[in-house]
């Protein structure tokens, strides 16, 4: 399999602090309403706990990005190296169309720009030998970056309950589902 | 809605009459008791009104200026394909204008008649992106040759010479009732998919604008054509606004995945 850089998301770790969100907005500084990382809280149709579980999500970065198809001046490219779909802003035409057609709503319109932008994964600072910016500023290492090609954990899922099923995008994000919330009873204590 | 879509309204209702006009006229010219009209007049209404819905699509654009380089990806994206043959579709017409008018040629009809069609499709693929389950699939096209088959013929119905011929008035007739169906049905299957598109056929349901377009869209025009066998001359005025209003629908109440993340698909 060829290198694709892929997030990965360990809802059990996720105390869904919002750490990562901002740690993407303070790096790309973008305009109120333009959010690259998002923290969805799972509803209690699919976790029915008082504790809550969280996914916090960006692009991510399919393997057939259909940003990339649709787009119709090429705004998007995959890298070889590493699987990472960029978007060239220079080439954006503001057609929306990748808005529309991502099923993750990775990509945001930018009403100051009049462009479509989403989350680049930092390649410039992978390119630089650093983490991405929310992988970097994750206080419990929720969220991580991995290499699908040598990724070898049990046990992670590609759709959890919540998160949109795609096999023909395949989106590059692995999950470990949270576990059920320790009950301690008076007898145990 | 947000504001970039409302040019696609009316893009994409526009270039659809065009298409429409074009088929009548065609129907006009082939049918046994088609309508006597001045071929150029029609084909000059099509060229009009998809200059104008082809203007009104730039508006949607963030950098109209780069309108051109929409083309640039035919290998994968049905937008650039559609901007292609759409474009395609117009210059047959802009350039046909002063043949139409002088020879009538039926072979430019049907090249234009083709052109249309192609378009219509393509146009269908470009709005059934798979984050909108609910029409991630033909309903797009369908909903669009609906719209170019109940404004062709009543569009048309303006350049007649005399009274309406029967084969315009039993086309629309028929394109209603059947229009009315689909749109009568299609959300109550909805109804029974997964989570988005239940909650689609929900919003659709729950729309003013749904009931509107179906009540002053179809349902009285297909009342009036019923009962006076005719297409009285302001009924094309109502058809347009009905398919605006449920085009308007199809881009506000369609719902995307990325709502529901975190809730149950």
């Amino acid at each position: 399999m060829r290198s694709q850089t892929a997030f990965y998301i360990d809802v059990q770790r996720c105390i869904g602090c919002f750490t990562c969100a901002m740690a993407c907005k303070n790096q790309y500084h973008q305009i109120p309403g333009v959010i690259w990382r998002q923290v969805y809280p799972l509803s209690p149709e699919i976790y029915p706990y008082r504790e809550r579980a969280f996914y916090s999500l960006a692009c991510n970065h399919c393997q057939r990005p259909t940003c990339l198809e649709v787009c119709p001046v090429k705004a998007y490219f995959k890298r070889d190296q590493d699987g990472i779909v960029v978007h060239e802003q220079e080439a954006c035409i503001g057609c929306g169309n990748c808005i529309r057609a991502c099923p993750y709503g990775a990509p945001r319109y930018n009403p100051e720009q009049r462009k479509a932008e989403k989350c680049s994964f930092c390649w410039q600072r992978i390119d630089a030998g650093l983490l991405p910016a929310c992988v970097l500023s994750c206080p419990t290492e929720a969220l991580q970056m991995v290499d699908l090609a040598s990724l070898d954990r049990p046990g992670l899922v590609q759709y959890p309950p919540g998160f949109p099923r795609f096999p023909e995008l395949n989106p590059s994000v692995r999950f470990r589902l949270p576990s059920l919330p320790t009950v301690v009873k008076r007898e145990d204590i | 809605m947000n504001g970039m879509e409302l040019p696609l309204v009316v893009f994409t209702v526009l270039s659809q009459t065009a298409v429409g006009i074009v088929l009548a006229s065609l129907l006009g010219r082939y049918a046994a008791a088609g309508p006597e009209t001045d071929p150029g007049r029609p084909w000059g209404a099509a060229a009009g009104i998809l200059l104008v819905g082809l203007l009104a699509s730039l508006a949607h654009l963030g950098h109209p200026t780069g309108a051109v380089n929409a083309v640039k990806h035919l290998a994968t994206s049905w937008l650039s394909r559609e901007v292609l043959v759409t474009s395609i579709f117009l210059a047959i017409l802009l350039l046909g204008l002063p043949l139409m008018r002088r020879k009538s040629p039926g072979w430019l009809l049907w090249l234009a008649a083709a052109a249309g069609i192609v378009s219509l499709v393509f146009m269908g693929m470009t709005y059934s992106p798979p984050s909108f389950p609910a029409v991630n699939n033909l309903l797009p096209t369908v909903f669009f040759v609906l719209t170019a088959a109940v404004l062709g013929p009543a569009v048309v119905s303006w350049f007649v010479r005399g009274s309406t011929p029967p084969v315009l008035v039993a086309v629309l007739g028929s394109v209603l009732l059947l229009a009315l169906v689909i749109y009568l049905i299609v959300p109550c299957i909805w109804l029974s998919g997964g989570t988005v598109m239940q909650n689609t056929g929900w919003a659709w349901i729950g729309s003013p604008l749904y009931w509107l377009r179906i009540v002053l869209g179809l349902a009285l025009p297909l009342a009036v054509v019923w009962k006076t066998r005719d297409i009285p001359v302001w009924l094309p005025l109502l058809l347009i606004a009905g398919e605006l209003l449920g085009r308007a629908v199809f881009f506000s109440q369609t719902l995307h995945t990325a709502g529901n993340i975190g809730g149950l698909y």
